[in-house]
């Protein structure tokens, strides 16, 4: 059977960040991820990063993903196994990986997940109609593979992926109908929804998606305002022409590989859902399997790489290969790092969201 | 919860369901079940559900047989309003060996001795019931069409269901802890919300059973083992018997849903309550199932799970009383196959509580089989 000291799931900026930290002091990683390069979402993400210059604000996700990828192959300690799932992790430290040769079993002495998230669905007739799509899908159709996801686009959501995949849509050619959020105010940042404002895109605050209809694809979208109970109110029906209804509503943690692992889980709403207890060094209650990037809460690609250098810095450490005081000083440099990135208004629910966690986790070793 | 009871049963499996209610529609007026977690979670919600009447034996034959008789009326006499999924589109079991073949054709003559309209087949014909069956070292098989299968979760609620309309207190999150007896007889029932004061105890407690019946000073000779069990996604309709091997050790059914469940019956599993599963199973139980059915191997399989069967030392269940235990009565040790037998057990077991003759002469079926030496094991279970 193949072995590995580190086992990484999810090749994203998290996962990646974690494989080269560990790899740094020697631990042979194994990195696997689904997608046939390394990068995860970043593949997808044309636009620039805000916040801190310093760690990678300014540049492209794309750029940042090609960087990722080289310092990967580049790195003798990390294997990358690229179109490989992992189907599921077992009580003798297996990880069974579905390649494109086959099954294959991988042991592990370490496991670090970083599985990321998936999107939320929306619960309205007619959301099974092709044409409608996750926000993530239509940007990996037209920022990966270059092709346009119909001519015009209802958008679902206002967060700051709501508005860039609209603004990306326009600047491919399609037209966007519209922008709703259920919410009172936009969930996104205001540089986002500015520049799709001036290019009159109407974005409608307190509305939503009533109904898709269509003849064996999506035709049109009927949408209505809501009450402040988040009921539509009959009578405020609008019909939008349109051939695609793009959702933006969230994302929620990807934790199958953690509850296979018997980590104890948290429904947390403000980190997105389900989500493992950890200690300060990323490490879960399943003894040896860690966890960084969205897995552990919906964050953002920096905080993301903050939290996979931890995990992979704490995983080599407990493999024997970080001297002790090194260990305790870069783990509180990159905790500070954590910190500062979550000093913005928007990093204000991640922190009560760590609060409620590390709340229960005191319950649970009390 | 009530103080006291005509009859505490415990275990919210199908056996229990089954027995609880065949006390309350006989006539008995207070019966408490006492379920350690909630219904059918121990192994009848993780069993392959499967229901069958081609036996080896003659107690498990004619037990099944008027099982299976119950399973064509049962939701109706219930009066459940869902479906229990009950199917008969047979069992098709396989024989590869000349052992084996050799030991079907005693058993179907012993099925037709008893009634049961089991037949021998070629390879051929077994073809033309499952096209898609892979015939290659097949020596033959034997089919019976009133066999099938029957959704376990639906079959146990359908009995608690009908035994809450008859005035049953089903209590679950409810354990037992401990049960008093007083001069040779079942007094009292503590548990984790209370004590039930009560002259007559069933136990049905599938895996725990020997753990109840060390509570009333009772060594059953039976012993836990997992099983390994997946489901794959659905896919359109291909099989419609149960097919099963002995020599192979496996079972796999498509339910109404299109998905196909299938297990291994593995001599190397753990004894136990460990019902964690492996991915040696996966690999296994995978390449096993394409060699049979090779229509599955572009198939995926959406989960695994394990579940316990409680062994028996000739794989037939120990069912009665037990001298100088008064009011104690099991239903125990069902070797894999108490799905399938819950419903004649259920009545079988409230006609011996309240001192009537068994529809069906189960005497031989008693604990004490095995300190006289008369028993008889079943030669076919996976």
């Amino acid at each position: 059977m193949r072995k590995t000291e580190l086992a990484v799931v999810g090749a994203g900026p998290a996962g990646i960040s974690g494989a080269l930290e560990a790899a740094s002091y020697g631990v042979k990683v194994t990195l696997i991820d689904r997608g046939d390069r390394p990068g995860g979402q970043l593949v997808k993400q044309t636009h620039k990063f805000f916040g801190w210059h310093a760690k990678g604000a300014g540049t492209r996700g794309i750029v940042l993903a090609e960087q990722l990828a080289r310092h990967i192959r580049e790195n003798e300690n990390v294997t990358f196994f690229g179109s490989t799932e992992a189907l599921g992790y077992y009580s003798d430290k297996v990880l069974l990986l579905e390649t494109p040769r086959g099954i294959e079993p991988l042991q592990c002495e370490r496991l670090l997940v970083a599985t990321g998230a998936s999107e939320k669905m929306l619960l309205f007739p007619g959301n099974d109609l092709p044409g409608v799509y996750g926000a993530g899908a239509v940007q990996t159709l037209m920022n990966v593979y270059g092709v346009r996801p119909g001519r015009s686009v209802l958008m679902v959501g206002s967060g700051n992926i709501g508005l860039i995949v609209s603004y990306q849509l326009v600047q491919a050619g399609v037209r966007v109908a519209a922008v709703l959020e259920a919410m009172p105010v936009i969930g996104g940042y205001a540089v986002h929804a500015s520049k799709i404002r001036r290019l009159g895109i109407p974005i409608l605050t307190g509305h939503s998606i009533k109904e898709a209809y269509g003849d064996g694809q999506v035709e049109g979208a009927v949408i209505w305002k809501l009450d402040e109970k988040w009921n539509g109110i009959p009578g405020t029906e609008k019909d939008l022409k349109v051939d695609v209804i793009c959702l933006a509503t969230g994302l929620t943690p990807l934790g199958e590989l953690l509850w296979q692992a018997g980590a104890q889980m948290e429904y947390v709403s403000e980190l997105g859902g389900f989500v493992p207890l950890y200690d300060e060094n990323m490490e879960t209650t399943a003894k040896g399997v860690f966890v960084a990037g969205d897995a552990s809460g919906v964050e953002e690609a920096s905080t993301a790489m903050a939290e996979g250098k931890l995990a992979g810095l704490s995983a080599a450490w407990s493999l024997g290969r970080v001297p002790p005081e090194e260990f305790t000083r870069k783990r509180e440099e990159i905790r500070n790092e954590l910190y500062q990135l979550r000093a913005g208004p928007t990093g204000q629910k991640i922190l009560r969201g760590l609060e409620t966690l590390s709340k229960r986790a005191k319950k649970v070793t009390a | 919860m009530r103080p006291s009871a005509d009859a505490v049963v415990i275990g919210g499996g199908v056996v229990g369901a089954a027995i609880a209610y065949n006390l309350l529609k006989s006539g008995m007026k207070s019966v408490v079940l006492c379920e350690k977690s909630t219904f059918a979670s121990g192994s009848t919600g993780r069993c392959g559900a499967g229901v069958r009447e081609q036996w080896g034996a003659e107690h498990n034959i004619r037990l099944a047989k008027a099982s299976i008789d119950m399973f064509e009326h049962l939701a109706e006499e219930l009066g459940y309003d869902q479906d229990i999924e009950f199917k008969q589109k047979g069992y098709l079991i396989l024989a590869h060996t000349e052992k084996e073949w050799d030991q079907f054709k005693k058993n179907v003559e012993l099925q037709h001795r008893l009634g049961v309209n089991s037949m021998l087949l070629t390879p051929e014909e077994a073809k033309d019931i499952v096209p898609a069956l892979n015939t290659e070292g097949m020596l033959g098989a034997t089919y019976n069409s009133r066999d099938g299968h029957a959704n376990p979760f639906h079959t146990t609620r359908a009995f608690l269901q009908a035994a809450r309309r008859l005035g049953g207190d089903i209590c679950f999150f409810t354990e037992v802890t401990a049960i008093e007896l007083e001069a040779g007889k079942v007094k009292r029932v503590r548990t984790s919300r209370g004590d039930i004061s009560s002259p007559v105890l069933v136990n049905a407690a599938g895996p725990w059973a020997a753990v109840v019946a060390k509570m009333v000073g009772v060594d059953l000779p039976v012993y836990t083992q997992r099983h390994q069990i997946l489901v794959t996604e659905p896919v359109g309709w291909f099989l419609d018997p149960m097919v099963m091997s002995f020599s192979i050790g496996i079972y796999c059914q498509q339910t109404p849903h299109g998905s196909v469940v299938m297990g291994i019956g593995d001599p190397d599993e753990p004894k136990g309550y460990d019902t964690g599963h492996s991915w040696q199973f996966l690999r296994e139980m995978a390449s096993i199932v394409c060699r049979l059915l090779p229509v599955l191997r572009d198939v995926r399989v959406v989960r695994q799970w394990s579940g316990l069967y409680t062994m028996t030392p000739d794989a037939h269940p120990i069912l009665g009383k037990v001298p100088g235990v008064d009011g104690y009565y099991q239903a125990v040790g069902f070797s894999g196959h108490g799905f399938m037998l819950a419903p004649v057990v259920g009545r079988l077991l409230s006609e011996m509580i309240l001192g009537k003759q068994p529809f069906i002469d189960i005497s031989g079926l008693d604990l004490g089989r095995f300190e006289r030496g008369e028993y008889m094991v079943e030669p076919s279970v996976v």
